[in-house]
């Protein structure tokens, strides 16, 4: 088991963590999904924050509304809805490490989100400091537009890779 | 029904979408669009609670925001109808499944009687930071529903 995840893997694999994991999944009833749905809840608040946001940038949706205050008003739903997706994600791969930290669509989600996450902060320190750059043409406004542009890339790519992962068998032993 | 469902899984569309990629394909869409239709209906569903965006009339943020929730929502519909007719008989008798239907039911139900009746009077709260107690009742219904809605959906696939 080497690899970029091959230590993380010996750590979780056998360990305390694990075995309270593996306990709550297959012990408490409907836990799998009442935990998967937090983490639904979670993408929805993606999805209503800064997959919003990324298409008011892109002048999409909500034209009423100023840019700088969508984004000030919107951004932390993301932020706080990150811990309760990293939080419910982390039961299942705690419980099996193998299963995630070997699969090329998790490796392939992670490798999203860390942009994807860096896009979102990008945007929202720009805007912040210069609320006026979304009425003003110029190199800022367009550099802005296409982080939205490839941010909403992304979370669309993460959400479909989260899906997939339970998939990711079917996807490599083809052929 | 019991014919109506073997007739559907009968369908060379079905068993197409079965075999292959496209189930797979088809859930990563349901869920992509599933939880864009449930963020955008949240914004409204806060607006008419009173907890966000108070400063926007609450028709402005309807007629911005609901057209998105459409859009994502027919997408929805079209991907969960194509994982449906895979196993249209076992969906059906699925007990998660069920609730799901009756939950979806009730959303649009809700749906129907606050733009069909609770908005006539909207003049007079459109602009309230906190509007009028039948708003109010419709987005708190709208949110718990939609949730109740995500969680009989996720259960599906552990009772199959």
């Amino acid at each position: 088991m080497n690899g970029t995840f091959g230590g993380l893997i010996r750590t979780l694999d056998g360990s305390a963590v694990q075995a309270l994991a593996v306990r709550l999944l297959s012990e408490v009833p409907g836990f799998p999904p009442m935990i998967q749905t937090v983490h639904l809840l979670g993408i929805t608040a993606i999805m209503g924050s800064v997959v919003l946001i990324d298409l008011k940038v892109l002048g999409l949706a909500i034209p009423s509304q100023s840019t700088p205050d969508v984004i000030r008003r919107l951004m932390p739903w993301t932020w706080c809805a990150l811990p309760f997706l990293a939080a419910s994600g982390l039961v299942f791969v705690f419980a099996r490490p193998n299963r995630y930290f070997v699969n090329p669509v998790f490796g392939t989600k992670l490798a999203m989100l860390v942009p994807a996450l860096i896009l979102a902060a990008t945007l929202q320190v720009m805007s912040a400091k210069n609320p006026g750059l979304w009425k003003e043409p110029g190199a800022a406004r367009v550099s802005a537009r296409a982080i939205a542009a490839v941010s909403l890339l992304l979370w669309i790519g993460i959400v479909l890779a989260g899906r997939w992962i339970a998939y990711a068998d079917y996807l490599f032993t083809m052929g | 029904m019991a014919d109506l469902w073997m007739w559907l899984e009968g369908l060379p569309l079905a068993a197409y979408i079965g075999e292959g990629w496209l189930f797979p394909f088809l859930e990563s869409i349901h869920v992509l669009t599933g939880t864009f239709v449930v963020g955008s209906i949240l914004m409204v569903d806060l607006r008419l609670l009173g907890l966000a965006a108070g400063r926007y009339p609450v028709s402005r943020i309807v007629k911005e925001i609901v057209p998105w929730t459409y859009g994502a929502c027919v997408l929805s519909v079209v991907a969960g109808l194509g994982l449906f007719i895979t196993r249209a008989g076992h969906y059906a008798a699925n007990p998660a499944f069920q609730i799901k239907m009756v939950l979806l039911v009730l959303a649009g139900l809700n749906m129907g009687v606050f733009h069909l009746v609770t908005v006539r009077g909207i003049a007079r709260w459109d602009d309230a930071a906190r509007p009028t107690a039948g708003a109010r009742f419709a987005g708190g219904c709208s949110l718990l529903l939609w949730i109740g809605v995500m969680l009989s959906g996720r259960w599906i696939g552990h009772l199959l």
